[in-house]
């Protein structure tokens, strides 16, 4: 006698809410996954601006529009701590898989759409909490900003750069099923800090690192993000930054997909 | 009756390997069908081909009506699935992932809720609801997954060895469900196991699965029937080999453990005493002497010329069947 149940239909929204909230609720519950990532970038930040408050004295420019250090720092300290952090999505999508919990995903009719949201989700939810954390701590410390347009815009960069590198973590963390080997790429997140402008202004590189810095996409959001927080509201910078961070968001998820349809076809 | 599950010629490689080599299977709605074989041997591998998780390299399987392959979609809507390692999230609550899976199957908010709780009532998990599974114990584990696998009411249940590594209570727990679930809603259960009394206390049709191949098949008490004589174990002290002549003149040797000599007494018990007197007339020494009703344990032995028990004691748990990369 078996109990009918009415016939249901799987929803890909409600599942993609449903996995969303797990991602969160994994970040709140083991905090100290992500106290690094709020503690690394303000120690940069820290020690930088101790280093280089001087030396701004001494470029008349740089300090028309940076009086403190810590203003040209903002951006850089926000995207520094939400690369660190969105890491994390790949990371989890690998213990996921090694932990087995993948499968009961996949042995279930959940759309694999809602598998990458929900991954995706908690990072870009992450991301937010982080931009805000970083520029109310800056703020308290000196920094100055021009408004709360250009800090939204801080945010919603946030939100789509955890959804990009989440992305390309996701997509290390499905090809390898393996937590360490997502963590064993963590470096390439220095060096693709390292090599923007985030610590110093493109005007005074030379050579080669100019060269790298200025196809750096971080460098395009960063600047951007910089003009609009110390000289005020531009539509057009405001637009280089969202659609940067957008594009790299795009590109990271269309990788996804690809490559969470490869391991199906692969092993499903 | 139409079979429920349906598997032909079914086969998967990795690489060289051939993990399982031709599977033939047909299941009838409303059986509880016992897969046992050693570690290793393509049972999980099977099960993970028959839940889409899994592409056949060769073959094809049905289950519910549909193909596992090509309508993997419908195939999981209707099966509940119980893996091996009970994955389960152990930083969230076992209210909050009996509520996750209910989403994933599309249950409504307020049945899902509803289910739950009745569901984590059912397998003795309602005052551990609320705390993360993290702080669960092996045997609490496998009972919310289970909990977890029947959300949706499946037609069909797949449990891969779902006591392995359970105490015994924990173990006839589980068993109890099992047999309630299948005798009041009709669910069909193939579920895989090591364990040779699992197999013979739950399943009402077994499959013996070795080096990737079904070795024989049947109702448990069938395939005992079929070894026929009971198998007599003698150890002795010295030569074994003076007892061995006079034991082959009673029946054909059996696969046996340690220094053990077993036979196949082929003229039952009344043998008993004549086998006692010629191993006195040929001056052997019995240190032990057991006379067993034909078990699986035989039933296995005689297919594939080794003994399972003793070598599954769960001692190579963990040993995971070629997974993937």
């Amino acid at each position: 006698m078996t109990v009918a149940l009415a016939p249901h239909r799987p929803n890909v929204a409600r599942q993609s809410l449903v996995l969303s909230r797990r991602a969160v609720l994994s970040i709140v519950r083991q905090p100290q996954v992500v106290l690094p990532s709020l503690f690394f970038p303000l120690f940069f930040a820290a020690l930088n601006a101790a280093a280089f408050d001087r030396i701004t004295a001494a470029q008349p420019d740089f300090a028309a529009q940076y009086p403190s250090f810590l203003d040209f720092l903002l951006p850089a300290t926000v995207l520094q701590g939400v690369l660190f952090g969105s890491t994390q999505a790949g990371t989890e999508m690998a213990n996921d898989i090694e932990m087995g919990f993948f499968d009961r995903l996949l042995a279930s009719p959940v759309s694999r759409t809602s598998i990458l949201v929900g991954r995706l989700a908690g990072g870009a939810a992450l991301g937010a909490a982080q931009a805000v954390f970083f520029a109310v701590v800056l703020v308290l410390f000196g920094a100055q900003v021009t408004g709360i347009g250009p800090v939204l815009v801080l945010v919603v960069c946030s939100s789509l750069l955890a959804v990009g590198i989440g992305g390309f973590g996701v997509v290390l963390g499905i090809r390898t099923g393996s937590a360490e080997a997502v963590q064993g790429a963590f470096p390439l997140i220095f060096v693709l800090m390292f090599t923007s402008s985030a610590f110093f202004p493109r005007e005074l590189m030379t050579g080669w690192y100019g060269t790298v810095a200025t196809y750096n996409p971080i460098s395009w959001i960063l600047e951007a993000l910089r003009e609009l927080l110390t000289l005020g509201w531009s539509t057009t910078e405001a637009v280089v930054a969202v659609a940067t961070s957008a594009g790299i968001a795009a590109l990271a998820i269309v990788v996804a997909l690809r490559a969470l349809r490869r391991r199906l076809v692969l092993a499903a | 009756m139409t079979p429920i599950i349906v598997a032909e010629g079914l086969e998967r490689r990795f690489g060289d390997l051939v993990a399982v080599d031709g599977v033939d299977l047909s299941i009838d709605a409303g059986e509880v069908f016992g897969f046992l074989g050693p570690n290793g041997a393509g049972k999980s591998t099977t099960v993970r081909m028959l839940t889409t998780l899994l592409k056949p390299t060769a073959g094809h399987a049905r289950v519910a009506g549909y193909d596992v392959v090509r309508q993997a979609g419908e195939v999981r809507r209707a099966i509940g699935v119980a893996l091996q390692d009970a994955a389960i999230d152990p930083l969230m609550t076992g209210s909050e992932l009996v509520h996750l899976q209910a989403v994933l199957h599309g249950i409504p908010a307020k049945v899902a809720d509803q289910r739950g709780k009745e569901l984590l009532e059912r397998v003795g998990l309602t005052a551990a609801a609320d705390r993360r599974v993290g702080t669960y114990s092996g045997g609490m584990r496998r009972r919310l997954d289970l909990a977890l696998s029947l959300v949706h009411e499946p037609e069909v249940l797949f449990l891969d060895e779902p006591t392995t590594g359970l105490d015994p209570m924990s173990r006839m727990a589980l068993w109890e469900e099992v047999r309630f679930l299948n005798r009041e809603r009709g669910t069909t259960v193939l579920l895989t196991t090591q364990y040779l009394e699992e197999a013979d206390q739950l399943a009402g049709r077994i499959a013996i699965i070795d080096h990737g191949r079904i070795v024989k098949k049947g109702e448990p008490r069938a395939l005992k029937a079929e070894v026929g004589s009971p198998t007599l174990m003698v150890e002795v002290d010295g030569d074994p080999l003076a007892a061995a002549e006079v034991l082959a003149t009673f029946g054909d040797e059996r696969p046996s453990e340690h220094r053990a000599l077993a036979i196949g007494l082929t003229g039952g018990a009344q043998q008993l005493t004549a086998v006692v007197r010629a191993l006195d007339e040929a001056g052997v020494v019995v240190r032990h002497m057991e006379l067993n009703a034909p078990t699986l344990d035989d039933v296995f032995a005689e297919a594939t010329g080794r003994r399972l028990e003793g070598a599954a004691d769960g001692s190579e748990q963990g040993a995971v069947e070629a997974a993937p990369a």
